[in-house]
């Protein structure tokens, strides 16, 4: 499936049409995010897991942490 | 000390609030120079999307008697400021053609505490559209033109508070900051920017982009007079649920302080590659100073650019995408065509990209936690690595999302939630200003705005005011 198919795609999930002008200003930036998502996955991978483990983690993280390091 | 109408509108707050507490300036006489300012320069300047002129008046007018009879609240009693477009307090567009006649029901929370503090709010100035995205032409509302220069942008997304407090409008103003929002417009207009720890100040009644790295927080002059701004919106509020129940400290107190000994965490592999050599030669300098005044620099490993914006602009759109998701079907026509890519582009990313996300941004947080407790006070570095940029004569395309055009440095301290200020640290050869930020430990404003204070006030740049 070419890139513009994926995008168009991924946004018909969301019940979302898009403009084949919009397309072409979002195939070079969804291109641009899959080279991204990678670095992000080397990053993790990077981290040995005798390092600890990561949670995904949101806002309330912030508050174990303040106990965890002051 | 006498000052002319123009001196007075570019005064700082902590110049100000002594004489309205001795009652030689009336909270009236400072809101009619505001007033007939904006009357006078905002047709160009762009900075307010709505003025309160008749409930600045009255407020002032109140004030003024409540002054006299003794009842003098603090440094922000009788301050005309600017707030920001997205917060809830009467007409309420967000910058955008989709919330055309909103009308907020009440004041959202940090305004009610502002107001209690006794500022009054000349206005609601503008923003990019919901608060993010570059530059663009494809707004709603007119860009914000900088007061050093009005060939010049103001940064954003608070460009209209930075802009207002520039023109000598007001005399501070909030910002919100999701990615840089505060820091980054402050910069580009030569003030302090304070982005709090995440939870510090209620984000409730400010519409959101993103709930894990929305901070809502001030634009001034002054590292003291952001310290007094702080100071009047921090607090705990239940109905925010990434609302801190902590103690708000005096954020004043370690102001004067010395910084010998302080150690500032270099976090060069952040900026080296990327800031322009404008950028790298005010913040060396900036460097030189510190270590002049006792601090020491120390270079400490962090991520790279490229490795911050992997992570920071897509989860941050996601949010966002998620956020807009039910007015994308019905409205996309309505909004600015730019912020509808962005949108879109958000929710192109799947949930395992966004989990990924999520996982390194706890590890970048930790390893900047371990910093400031093993090894340095305080982490530095530029606040961008451009400089500030002409007001747009042509739409550009979605290079922002590609990160190269734009070096930011800001959204590391929103994924982690540590507290960050921007202090101005030079001129660019357009005269335009550049700026650095100071980050530290969670909760720990303070000691930041020490940090910052001693810098400005070695530095001086903090004197220099736009002519206009």
């Amino acid at each position: 499936m070419d890139t513009r198919a994926v995008i168009r795609a991924k946004l018909a999930e969301f019940d979302l049409d898009v403009s084949e002008e919009d397309l072409d200003e979002l195939v070079p930036a969804y291109e641009n995010l899959l080279r991204q998502q990678k670095m992000v996955e080397a990053m993790l991978e990077s981290k040995p897991l005798t390092e600890g483990m990561e949670m995904p983690l949101s806002e309330p993280i912030l508050v174990h942490n303040i106990a965890r390091y002051r | 000390m006498a000052m002319n109408p123009k001196e007075l509108a570019h005064a700082e707050i902590a110049e100000i609030a002594p004489l309205i507490k001795s009652k030689e300036i009336s909270p009236v006489e400072l809101v009619d120079l505001s007033l007939s300012r904006i009357a006078e320069l905002d047709s160009t300047i762009n900075a307010f999307i709505h003025v309160f002129e008749d409930e600045a008046r009255a407020t002032a007018r109140a004030q003024e008697q409540e002054i006299a009879s003794g009842a003098y609240r603090g440094p922000l009693h009788g301050i005309p400021i600017g707030i920001k477009d997205i917060y809830e307090n009467g007409p309420t567009t967000c910058g955008s053609k989709t919330l055309d006649g909103y009308v907020a029901e009440e004041d959202c929370f940090s305004v009610k505490k502002l107001k209690e503090a006794g500022a009054i709010v000349a206005g609601k100035t503008g923003t990019y559209e919901f608060a993010y995205g570059p530059p663009t032409l494809e707004t709603h509302f007119p860009p914000t033109r900088n007061g050093w220069n009005t060939q010049f942008e103001c940064g954003g997304s608070s460009s209209g508070t930075a802009g207002a407090i520039a023109a000598g409008l007001t005399y501070a103003g909030m910002g919100s900051c999701t990615g840089g929002s505060i820091r980054w417009p402050a910069q580009c207009c030569g003030h302090v920017g304070l982005k709090h720890t995440y939870g510090r100040v209620s984000r409730r009644g400010v519409y959101p982009l993103s709930q894990s790295l929305d901070h809502v927080g001030p634009l001034a002059r002054t590292v003291q007079d952001a310290a007094y701004m702080l100071q009047g919106c921090a607090g705990f509020d239940p109905l925010d649920p990434g609302s801190a129940d902590v103690a708000v400290p005096d954020f004043s107190a370690k102001i004067g302080r010395d910084i010998k000994g302080m150690r500032f965490g270099v976090m060069r592999n952040l900026y080296e590659d990327s800031a322009s050599p404008a950028v790298i030669r005010a913040f060396d300098a900036a460097l030189q100073q510190i270590e002049q005044l006792g601090g020491q620099t120390i270079d400490v490993p962090c991520i790279s650019l490229e490795q911050l914006l992997a992570f920071a602009f897509p989860l941050m759109w996601a949010d966002a995408g998620a956020i807009h998701v039910r007015n994308l079907r019905t409205r996309a026509m309505d909004y600015g065509r730019h912020t509808k890519l962005y949108l879109l582009w958000g929710l192109c990313m799947s949930n395992a990209a966004y989990q990924d996300g999520l996982r390194v941004r706890a590890q970048v947080r930790d390893q900047l936690l371990d910093h400031l407790t093993n090894k340095v006070d305080v982490l530095i570095l530029p606040t961008v690595g451009f400089q500030t940029p002409r007001v747009l004569e042509q739409t550009p395309g979605l290079e922002f999302l590609h990160g190269e055009a734009f070096p930011f440095y800001t959204p590391i301290f929103n994924h982690t939630g540590l507290p960050a200020i921007q202090v101005p640290c030079g001129f660019d050869d357009d005269h335009m200003p550049i700026g650095l930020q100071i980050a530290g430990k969670p909760f720990d404003e303070q000691t930041i705005i020490q940090a910052a204070y001693a810098y400005e006030q070695e530095a001086g740049w903090y004197k220099q005011r736009p002519d206009i």
